[in-house]
């Protein structure tokens, strides 16, 4: 009896999972990332993709509002800076913990989002942009212009509790450079599953009937509203989920590094998930995650690698100072999502227009449609056998 | 009782007046034929009826309602429902979710039969228009029939008791015309009330009893088609006149 539900689930999982190429891609994606730490890679590796988890959240929330709802913003960082502001200011005035300042910076991006959200649905398109782009640089300055004493000025506040902080392991008997591993590690499975869960509920959201609704506003919102339709408040639903977890990336990233600093309401900040959204493909959600990734390996470990040894080959062939200039500002020359380069910028240009729908996309496209030849083959097979047998009695 | 009444409604754009001064009904159960030479208001007027225009005076009655003003879902909501002259399909969805979203709609979630999904309603809306095979087809790809009849299965999907119907005839075959008279009667049967803009005359006086002329916003002659049709003012706005 346990050896035939074994065999059910197993069926369905072949047929829901296995036999789906983006699931299964999806599948190998979580087991590789689980058992990646496994090889032992350098904490600097880990870090990096602890990183660019939070981006990807940060980057999927994005993404929603554009590709679902059809709104442009480009001051997507006032939720990223109001969440890690939100609870770093928690902490540091009330010394909260951060399980309980988290859910209320959270709390209040969804806040932040309505009252933006009002302003913003008077207007559309490119005007919608300009204003969004406004409030995180508004916020900026009265962060700047308050007393340090409130929200730190320029240094951002500082010295915020961390996820696991390092005594945990200490007590537990790790050694010093052990227990930062460990740390990091740990770090590293909470933000990817964070990120997991999280880009869980935006692809439901966006491939619900909400989505449904959410598309036909973004297509054409006149019709929609013939349709009985109440866009407004179909817009500011998309608005506030959104604020919510771009939010929370803010939130897991402040305490992440310990600070909740200017940068998260730079404009750099707002660009970082138009970069990585554009790459991925827009509107699908699992496209920035994707992307968020291929570009920390370009932009950390590819492209740095690549221009040393450009730096190399240059002083070879004699231009010494050029090739000494470059491999002394490499990460000035190369940058990465966050801070963008010259080099790193040339590279983006060739992918986007390379894969002008994503990078994400194209590759899920291209599964589908041989998933589908593969269908219709086996199709065809069978109805060719059953003509065959209907025949051979005759 | 009639189902609409409208009453002495003024729209002015500028110095021009698009609909002047204009009071008709809509009883229950008919088709209403809406006629006028190009820029005579028709196209305006249903606007204000659905609210996508604010009028300047006069008021809108739907089931001795007021709603002259209101904001176009929840006009939706109360039961008229439009279709528009250009087709406005939601192009980067398949058909089935364009008339999907009409679905979802409050008032159509709110009428939803027990134990039948939106998805299962769509499928339905879609048969009753002759478009079942192109239920998986993205919008962009459909023929510009096809995506007439798609409007007014969406139009249909929201459980209108009124429908406002913008030139369904415009750009169609006769094929396809025919088609369209043949899902018009049948919704007519149904027991759907319907107003039908049109600029085919052939067409539109087979389906309506009743019709209305207007000519630079104004209201000129009201009655059957015969009576309109031998008209001194209808025949002298369509043909110009006698010297």
């Amino acid at each position: 009896m346990v050896l035939s539900y074994f065999r059910r689930t197993y069926s369905i999982f072949t047929s829901k999972v296995l036999d789906v190429p983006p699931r299964l891609l999806v599948l190998l994606f979580f087991l590789l990332f689980m058992f990646f730490p496994l090889t032992r890679p350098g904490a600097d590796l880990l870090g990096k993709l602890t990183q660019y988890s939070i981006l990807a959240i940060f980057a999927a929330s994005w993404d929603f509002l554009i590709g679902r709802s059809g709104q442009l913003s480009l001051g997507h960082a006032l939720f990223f800076g109001v969440g890690a502001y939100t609870s770093g200011a928690l902490c540091y005035h009330f010394g909260l913990p951060l399980w309980a300042t988290i859910p209320m910076g959270v709390l209040l991006c969804i806040l932040v989002a309505f009252l933006v959200g009002f302003p913003c649905l008077r207007v559309k398109g490119p005007y919608l942009a300009l204003v969004t782009l406004a409030f995180p640089i508004i916020l900026l300055t009265v962060f700047l212009g308050l007393p340090a004493k409130y929200f730190g000025g320029e240094n951002g506040i500082t010295g915020l509790p961390v996820f696991f902080p390092i005594e945990f392991f200490t007590e537990r008997g790790f050694g010093w450079k052990e227990a930062i591993y460990q740390q990091t590690l740990a770090q590293y499975y909470l933000m990817f599953l964070l990120l997991f869960i999280s880009s869980y509920i935006l692809y439901r959201i966006a491939y619900s009937k909400t989505g449904i609704v959410l598309v036909s506003i973004l297509d054409d919102e006149v019709a929609s509203k013939a349709s009985g339709i109440n866009t407004t408040k179909y817009k500011l639903m998309a608005f506030a989920i959104s604020g919510l977890f771009g939010g929370l990336a803010g939130c897991l990233y402040a305490h992440w590094i310990g600070v909740a600093g200017l940068s998260t309401l730079m404009l750099t900040q707002s660009f970082v998930p138009i970069i990585i959204t554009f790459l991925g493909g827009i509107g699908t959600i699992y496209g920035p995650i994707a992307a968020a990734y291929i570009l920390m390996f370009l932009g950390e470990f590819v492209l740095p690698d690549a221009v040393e040894g450009l730096a190399g080959l240059m002083t070879n062939i004699g231009l010494v100072s050029l090739g000494h200039n470059l491999k002394s500002n490499i990460t000035s020359w190369t940058g990465s999502a966050t801070s963008p380069g010259l080099i790193f910028m040339i590279v983006i240009i060739i992918l986007i227009i390379k894969w002008p729908t994503g990078i994400a996309r194209s590759v899920v496209d291209k599964l589908e449609d041989l998933s589908e030849e593969r269908e219709l083959e086996e199709r065809g097979k069978r109805i060719w056998k059953r003509e065959k047998k209907k025949k051979s009695p005759s | 009782m009639h189902l609409l009444e409208v009453e002495n409604l003024t729209k002015r754009f500028g110095g021009l007046s698009a609909v002047n001064n204009v009071s008709f009904h809509v009883d229950e159960g008919e088709i209403l034929g809406l006629i006028g030479p190009n820029g005579a208001g028709k196209t305006t007027l249903f606007n204000i009826i659905s609210g996508f225009l604010k009028c300047d005076s006069g008021t809108v009655k739907f089931k001795d309602e007021d709603i002259t003003g209101l904001e176009p879902h929840k006009i939706v909501n109360k039961g008229i429902s439009r279709t528009f002259q250009v087709v406005r399909p939601f192009h980067h969805l398949p058909a089935i979710a364009n008339v999907m979203v009409s679905c979802l709609s409050p008032r159509a979630s709110k009428k939803l039969e027990w134990l039948k999904s939106p998805e299962r309603k769509a499928l339905d809306m879609l048969e009753d228009v002759g478009l079942t095979e192109m239920a998986l087809e993205p919008a962009a790809n459909l023929a510009h029939g096809d995506l007439k009849r798609l409007e007014i299965a969406r139009a249909l999907a929201t459980e209108p008791e009124l429908l406002l119907l913008d030139e369904p005839f415009s750009g169609m075959n006769p094929i396809e015309t025919d088609l369209l008279t043949k899902s018009i009667v049948r919704m007519h049967l149904d027991g759907h009330t319907m107003v039908i803009v049109e600029h085919k005359l052939r067409e539109l006086m087979r389906l309506v009893k009743r019709v209305i002329v207007l000519h630079y916003g104004e209201k000129i002659a009201e009655g059957s088609p015969k009576e309109v049709t031998k008209n001194e003012k209808v025949i002298e706005v369509y043909m110009g006149r006698v010297m």
